[in-house]
């Protein structure tokens, strides 16, 4: 079997967190590799949302972005932000949300708008987009992103789209989804204590050491006592990555 | 009827200085390419500029420094890069940048469209996006209330109404009856919103023809001003079922817009050294390329 790549590790974990029969809105990049890998293996009947307006496109070659009309290729509808942000996610009746972030911090916030430097320089990014739309309204959230301190963090440098904002409830936030679910690294699979809210090692993957995760990650980390190894992408999987869904490496590289 | 037909020159003459105009790209999918491009040629001065996720019409605009505010939901130029000259000009503070999200944009603009002054939305709380809006000069468009049925606390967000909404679609007749093909993100607002409504067109079409299809009129003539017919208007970005966005170019493109010092060597190249769409479409590869870029039948790009 060929040696799974951290990307992979990260799409064939993802794709594991969708239930067949779902409904998804989906951001572009690593949790649309993710969610199409779910479609093409265990959730066939998976429906699956761009903010934009498409839904349940089966697009022949990868997309760039999310308009990137690859997405548009055999779509069952094809409506607008009022209608899918609006009329399917704020309505209530959109299960997963799968998203990017710059930063994310341990309450599973999320930044995607702009970075400080240690001078307090600011770099401005792509912004919210549907981030803080999808984050607020899903049922629940997943999010995908590379390990590292930078990326981990403790405190954040823009609070772009809330998760459980200082440890407090959902209810307490006034926001209608349950919240972060899931934070998917190159490194673990990371989920939220039901009471604290506080993150929480759910899996490591079996290239990595714990201590070099702890040291990896910017904010507390809970480490239950029997912590076990994230599966390992399996060759079919690793085949439907690099053959179909991202062949030229656009997100998987 | 009114035959609308006018070129892009005529139409942006007749916008003046200080405008709030809404683009309706998003990223490098039928932006207002044309319309941009023409705005700069004329040197419009201390535009607002409003769009759900800002593309490459919106960057070009703010990197040639027309515009002194933004109204976004987000941007980028997808795998091409970021929106370079946007970001900069909000590291730079030459603009005033009011950050919401895709939704709240299809809101605002929603409102507007439907003779509402304001609208309920339950996204942006308890995030700094919106305490940013609050604490800024947005804090008059940005408002928290409980539900007067339910007690439930809702975001208000007042409706907005510009003053010209220019969307770039595949079909248009004479007067106005416009057909997006593909996803339409918040165009249908957008344009209903605008006090003036201008669509660029790919296609102009007899009304015949869109009397074939009316289920695929998302713009009606009578909230239509003018029409502009400029096929590949939207060039380098993608226009679906028309032609795909050219990568050469949009490479070329962030390679000067990653720096300051480079853009205005892109301005100068692309859009002022050339008088009209037609002739910066030779510039950039003529008939040859526009050929390479146009749609698969079946693809669709």
């Amino acid at each position: 079997m060929p040696e799974a790549r951290p990307t992979e590790i990260m799409a064939a974990a993802g794709a594991r967190e969708i239930r067949d029969g779902e409904v998804v809105v989906v951001g572009i990049g690593l949790p649309w590799v993710a969610c199409v890998l779910a479609k093409r293996t265990h959730a066939p009947r998976l429906t699956f949302l761009l903010e934009i307006g498409v839904m349940n496109a089966e697009p022949k070659d990868t997309p760039v972005g999310v308009a990137d009309p690859r997405n548009f290729y055999r779509a069952t509808s094809w409506t607008s932000f009022r209608d899918v942000m609006g009329m399917s996610l704020q309505r209530g009746v959109v299960d997963v949300g799968f998203l990017g972030a710059l930063e994310i911090d341990g309450f599973g916030n999320l930044n995607t708008t702009l970075l400080k430097d240690e001078f307090g320089n600011i770099r401005y990014f792509n912004g919210s987009a549907g981030g803080n739309d999808t984050a607020s309204l899903a049922k629940r959230v997943i999010v995908i992103m590379r390990h590292n301190k930078r990326k981990l963090r403790h405190v954040l440098a823009h609070l772009t789209s809330p998760g459980f904002v200082g440890g407090r409830s959902r209810r307490e936030l006034g926001l209608r989804g349950d919240g972060p679910h899931r934070l998917i690294t190159d490194n673990a699979v990371i989920g939220f204590d039901p009471d604290t809210h506080a993150a929480t090692l759910v899996s490591l993957h079996p290239i990595v050491r714990l201590e070099d995760v702890l040291e990896n990650t910017g904010f507390p980390l809970h480490v239950p006592r029997d912590v076990p190894p994230t599966p390992l992408p399996n060759s079919e999987e690793i085949r439907l990555l690099r053959d179909e869904i991202d062949p030229d490496g656009i997100y998987l590289s | 009827m009114a035959d609308k037909v006018k070129t892009v020159a005529e139409v942006v003459s007749t916008i003046p200085d200080g405008s709030h105009i809404a683009l309706g790209g998003f990223a490098i999918n039928r932006g207002c390419i044309a319309v941009a491009h023409e705005l700069i040629r004329q040197q419009k001065k201390n535009l607002t500029l409003s769009q759900g996720v800002v593309g490459l019409d919106t960057d070009l605009l703010v990197g040639a420094g027309l515009v002194s505010r933004l109204i976004m939901g987000g941007g980028s130029l997808d795998r091409f890069g970021p929106v370079h000259c946007v970001n900069r000009a909000r590291e730079t503070r030459s603009v005033d940048a009011h950050d919401y999200s895709s939704l709240t944009i299809c809101f605002r603009y929603l409102a507007g469209a439907l003779g509402l002054s304001f609208i309920p939305v339950k996204s942006l709380l308890s995030s700094e996006v919106l305490e940013r809006l609050e604490a800024g000069s947005a804090a008059k468009d940005v408002k928290r209330m409980k539900c007067p049925f339910t007690g439930e606390e809702y975001l208000l967000l007042r409706a907005l109404n510009p003053d010209v909404s220019f969307v770039h679609v595949q079909i248009a007749d004479h007067e106005g009856n416009s057909q997006i093909h593909g996803a339409r993100w918040e165009n249908e607002e957008q344009a209903k919103a605008g006090r003036r409504v201008i669509v660029i067109t790919e296609e102009l079409v007899p009304t015949e023809y869109i009397q074939r299809y009316p289920e695929q009129t998302i713009i009606p003539a009578h909230r239509v001003e003018a029409v502009i017919h400029q096929p590949f208007g939207a060039h380098p970005t993608a226009v679906f079922q028309c032609y795909d966005f050219d990568a050469d170019h949009l490479r070329l493109y962030v390679n000067h817009s990653k720096r300051a010092e480079t853009f205005p060597e892109y301005v100068k190249t692309y859009i002022s050294g050339t008088k009209d769409h037609w002739e910066y479409l030779e510039k950039v590869g003529g008939l040859r390329r526009m050929n390479e870029l146009k749609a698969d039948r079946i693809l669709g790009y």
